[in-house]
């Protein structure tokens, strides 16, 4: 174990998450071990209910496990307070969500650089140059979230959460809302940002074409992993998900 | 679909707390107000009727004048009371004075009079029946150097019966043995005044009114009706100049007296009220207009299901029904507490209120609720009838309807509004419009720069928060974005808080003005080196100094001259109005009037001054006559003379001479004594021996010109903190309307609240960005508060120039500290909804689906 993780970029040790008692009790994580790697893009799939999004919640500090620990590099989150965990979540990792993604008041280059702001850095220019360039947004840079279309805005968002070199992305359904086409270019640029950046992404999605752009799926069901693909097709991981009865 | 309006009600249980806040505080000003007046009312009334209560019949002189300070009647001779004690069917019969005489205590102090508060009165100790008085130690004066005083001023001078008190009067001040203690009725005092009971020739001596009475109480003989004694009485005495009337009469016009000068209180705290509710109902708007923003959906969803236009309409006013009810009873039950409060607070600042039942009319009952019920209903009119504009359609929307193009209408209507607004306002103020004008005037300003306000609401908002950004980064673009994201709804909170600031600010400015207005006539008029005035500031007429004072002070070694002047009302070719006087030899070295035209240091008995003011508005000239009526009868005064400092530069248009005022007036009180000192006097020697001198007289205080100049400006600071503390209710309820606001804004803005926190805003962070917003909103109102403040103070300033006002002044330090004070008190409303946001579960509000 102590010999992955200097290799792993995330890892949940015997996590679960309970949810309210007796006969009431929901096991969202239950007893879950996994590695994410440092510098691939790995998909979480699971039908509803599996406790995927609870999974991408509790690695990205937005959540707490009940028992168990959760890791981001050597940090053990379940030691941190809130604020703590704000500044890793702000310093550390970027997110890209499935809708409500960008501040309706601020223009699309300030949603970009909102979590820089917060922390009251200045962006490196190169890398926002290099970013703005990748998303293909240069001529829109001042538009608010309503003068873009839905693929515009999740493009926003996977630049914001890029922007901060974070060590982890996490994408909760980035494409969820999006049609097709805009879905494609959003899942191209976050391949992009894997190859030619070395970024870590672990992405959350019930798409199995969405999930053919990972390097690794691992698939989830009542709070457990039980399967994985490396380097997955979308045809592989539509297969595995009729098995799984979603 | 009353039962969605019932839902309605209890779902949003904390929103709706808060607007009903907003009406509870209004109403329950109005009824404290109400309830305390209507009380203080009867218990007055009893008090009243409880003076004359065994009197049948009242003499009293025939001859009365209207002045500048109220009615003012003749004395009639002393000889009547025997005459009208021989006429049959009368049984008793008492002459009456009331002058002024202040006990000084065993300490050397001054009893009674605390801040101008009630009359401290002289009066003819009268042992038969028909007094109120009733004796608890001692005996009735029987020596004409015996007193008997009120137990409340025995108690707070600390004596007792054999004690020797001294009392000042318009005579020098003398010693007297106090002979007994005596109760009014059962209380301490007569309603707070400090009463002096001598016998009838001490009275008629210290009061100057010797072989003379204000009046003669008559009781008479069983079996007789007062209208039977009334008639005898006038045929028994034949006299022209008396007139009787039945002690029912007395009674009634002495409460109509107090019920005047109440009902003058009752308005101006009622005018609180009202501001107060008028502040409330932009809350009521706002909360409905944004609960009916939320339910978009809902309302939808309504109509797509069948429900018409009118039962949303209905749906929404019957929550308005509701909230304003409950909230009124609410008020209506906060009112009678406050003003149980209110009377004990009278009492301890010593205006002594007698017991008596709290008096809850039917009126304060229906007025409260009535108003309460009414202002919330109307305010929600306009969200009403926004709701049932929804269309069904709208339910499968997430709708957020443009309203740009309505913004061209609502500034034509926001203009014409303002500028009726200011018209009705300069009409009551230069045309002769009137305080209703005035008050309705400002009602419409502000209405009208309410309705304005969301068409200039954006720009302004960026306007003032610009550097924001630049200061605080981040949070600080978020916050002004935030409070320019719905100008409609930022403005209508500014707009409540924009109402209180204008207030208070136009009351600061007015302030200033008189108070700088009286600098500067003192800083031109004052000649002297000092001036003694009375520590406490009676109505004019009571209270005051002996002229002996003056005459004492005049042959200190070192003074080269000292004068008292004096004011009175009088009628003047037909006129209401007063006058002054003063010794016109030492006159002009003592306060510079400006002499213009004749002889003003050789001002005769028969002769008047007048200032050239008045001599141009009335086109009088030089020599000519003047049909004056004076209380004791009427005279004719020739012009001759006139000054340039009138009643315009804060003094008087009339000026007669000491001696014509004792030819004319029995009430000789000097209001001030102007001293100049010897060229080569050594100043603080003669001050000590003129402080020796006031030793005899603790109501007098010498002050120099800048000490005068402040006991002055102080008077005004005193009116200024009660009105502050009276329209601090109006913006506590708007700075409800902000937290309020910014809480239901934040229940919108849930998801992307969490999102921030998602992406690494702290809560501290969060906190700020709400607390900036409240900022900007306070400052905005705060702003344009200031504006219509400047405008109001500088249009009413200018329009009472011809009363003294000369100078208008706006003082940057205070504007600046209300600024500052907005600022803060923005901080504050913020409290709670930055809590509630920075306490938003990011998981729910990013998966809100």
């Amino acid at each position: 174990m102590t010999t992955l993780t200097t290799t792993a970029a995330a890892r949940a040790v015997a996590a679960s998450k309970i949810y309210g008692t007796g006969d009431a009790e929901v096991r969202a994580l239950d007893a879950i071990d996994v590695e994410f790697a440092a510098g691939a893009f790995t998909a979480i799939m699971g039908p509803s209910g599996s406790g995927k999004s609870t999974l991408l919640h509790v690695l990205a500090g937005l959540d707490t496990v009940t028992s168990g620990q959760v890791f981001i590099g050597d940090v053990d989150l379940s030691t941190l307070n809130e604020k703590q965990l704000t500044i890793v979540r702000r310093e550390r990792l970027g997110f890209v969500f499935q809708a409500f993604n960008l501040v309706p008041t601020l223009d699309a280059l300030e949603n970009m650089t909102l979590p820089l702001a917060l922390a009251g850095v200045k962006p490196d220019p190169e890398w926002l140059d290099t970013v703005v360039r990748t998303v293909g947004l240069s001529d829109r840079l001042r538009n608010r979230p309503n003068q873009l279309s839905g693929g515009q805005q999740q493009r926003v968002a996977v630049a914001r959460a890029l922007l901060a070199r974070p060590e982890i992305v996490f994408a909760d359904e980035p494409t969820g809302n999006l049609d097709s086409r805009s879905g494609t270019e959003v899942l191209s640029f976050m391949r992009r940002a894997v190859d030619d950046h070395g970024q870590t992404i672990i992405m959350v999605t019930h798409d199995a074409s969405a999930a053919a752009y990972a390097d690794r799926v691992v698939f989830l069901a009542d709070g457990r992993i039980i399967d994985e693909l490396v380097d997955p097709t979308a045809a592989a991981v539509f297969d595995r998900m009729k098995t799984l009865g979603d | 679909m009353w039962k969605v309006t019932l839902k309605g009600l209890l779902g949003h249980k904390v929103r709706f707390a808060l607007t009903a806040i907003a009406v509870t505080l209004g109403v329950a000003f109005m009824a404290g107000t109400l309830v305390l007046t209507d009380t203080i009312k009867v218990i007055f009334d009893d008090l009243v009727t409880s003076v004359t209560r065994d009197t049948d019949a009242y003499v009293r002189s025939r001859d009365v004048i209207d002045t500048a300070f109220g009615e003012q009647r003749d004395r009639v001779d002393a000889s009547v009371l025997g005459r009208v004690r021989e006429i049959q069917g009368v049984r008793e019969a008492d002459g009456v004075l009331q002058f002024y005489a202040q006990i000084v205590g065993a300490d050397g102090k001054t009893i009674g009079n605390p801040m101008g508060g009630a009359p401290t009165l002289g009066l003819i100790w009268n042992p038969g029946s028909l007094t109120a008085w009733r004796l608890v130690d001692g005996r009735g004066p029987t020596e004409n150097d015996e007193v008997v005083i009120d137990r409340a001023s025995a108690k707070a001078g600390k004596v007792e019966v054999g004690d020797t008190v001294s009392i000042l009067s318009q005579q020098a001040p003398a010693t007297f043995r106090v002979s007994g203690i005596a109760t009014f009725g059962n209380a301490d005092s007569a309603a707070g005044a400090t009463a002096a009971l001598f016998t009838t020739p001490t009275a008629q001596f210290l009061s100057g009114a010797v072989g003379r009475f204000d009046g003669i109480q008559v009781a008479g003989e069983d079996g007789i009706s007062q209208r039977e004694l009334v008639a005898r009485i006038t045929a028994g005495l034949a006299d022209p100049a008396v007139q009787v009337i039945t002690g029912e009469r007395l009674t009634k016009e002495n409460q109509d007296a107090f019920a005047q000068q109440l009902q003058f209180f009752n308005v101006a705290l009622l005018a609180f009220a009202l501001i107060a509710l008028f502040v409330g109902s932009f809350i009521i708007f706002n909360t409905f207009s944004i609960i009916v923003a939320q339910r978009t959906r809902e309302i939808g969803l309504l109509r797509a299901m069948g429900a018409s236009r009118r039962q949303i309409t209905l749906s929404v006013l019957a929550e308005a029904v509701a909230v304003g009810f409950l909230a009124s009873l609410a008020g209506l039950l906060a009112g009678v507490g406050l003003a149980v409060g209110l009377k004990a607070l009278l009492g301890a600042v010593g205006i002594d209120i007698p017991n008596g039942a709290t008096q809850i009319l039917p009126r304060t009952v229906i007025v409260g609720l009535g108003l309460g019920t009414g202002i919330t209903v109307i305010s929600a009119l306009l969200p009403a009838r926004r709701a049932a504009r929804i269309a069904p359609i709208e339910a499968l929307r997430a709708a957020t309807t443009s309203t740009t193009k309505r913004l061209v209408v609502r500034a034509i209507m926001g203009v014409l509004i303002t500028g009726a607004g200011v018209l009705a306002l300069l009409f009551g103020l230069f045309g002769g419009g009137g305080v209703e004008a005035v008050g309705f005037g400002a009602f419409l300003i502000f209405l009208g720069v309410a309705v304005l306000l969301p068409v200039i609401a954006r720009p302004v908002t960026r306007l003032i928060a610009w550097p924001l950004p630049r200061l605080r980064g981040t949070v600080g673009t978020l916050a002004r974005e935030n409070a320019a994201r719905n100008p409609r709804r930022t403005a209508s909170t500014a707009a409540a808080l924009m109402i209180g600031v204008a207030l208070v600010g136009f009351i600061t400015i007015f302030a200033s003005s008189i108070k700088a207005s009286f600098a500067s006539s003192i800083d031109q008029a004052f000649r002297s080196d000092y001036v003694i005035r009375t520590k406490g500031q009676g109505p004019p007429g009571l209270g005051g100094f002996s002229p002996a004072l003056a005459r004492e002070v005049a042959e200190v070694p070192g003074v080269e001259a000292a004068s008292g002047i004096r004011f009175a009302g009088a009628d003047i070719e037909g006129r209401a109005t007063f006058l002054g006087a003063a010794d016109p030899a030492t006159a002009t070295t003592l306060f510079d009037i400006e002499p213009r035209r004749g002889d003003l240091a050789g001002l005769g008995p028969t002769q008047i001054a007048v200032s050239t003011e008045k001599m141009r508005d009335e086109g009088w000239r030089l020599g000519q006559s003047l049909a004056i009526r004076f209380p004791r009868g009427p005279a004719n005064l020739t012009i001759a003379a006139t000054y340039g400092a009138g009643q315009r530069a804060g003094l008087f248009d009339f000026l007669i001479s000491t001696e014509a005022y004792d030819l004319h007036y029995t009430e000789r009180l000097d209001s001030q004594v102007f001293i100049k000192l010897e060229p080569d006097a050594d100043r603080r020697v003669v001050t000590v021996r003129i402080q020796r001198v006031l030793r005899d007289y603790p109501n007098a205080e010498l002050q120099d010109q800048e000490e005068f100049k402040a006991s002055q400006t102080q008077q005004v600071d005193q009116v200024l903190n009660l009105i502050y503390a009276l329209l601090a209710l109006a913006v506590i309820i708007a700075l409800i309307g902000i937290a309020n606001t910014l809480g239901l804004s934040i229940i919108e803005r849930t998801s992307e609240l969490g999102l921030l926190r998602a992406v690494g805003m702290t809560r501290r962070q969060l906190r700020s960005v709400i607390r900036w917003e409240a900022v900007i909103i306070a400052l905005l109102g705060t702003l344009l508060g200031m504006v219509i403040a400047g405008f109001l103070g500088w249009s009413l300033v200018h329009s009472l120039a011809d009363q003294g006002l000369s100078t208008f002044r706006a003082p940057a330090r205070e504007l600046v500290v209300i600024m500052v004070f907005a600022a803060f008190a923005g901080v504050i409303a913020a409290i709670w909804p930055a809590r509630r946001a920075a306490k938003i579960d990011i998981l729910d509000a990013i998966s809100y689906e």
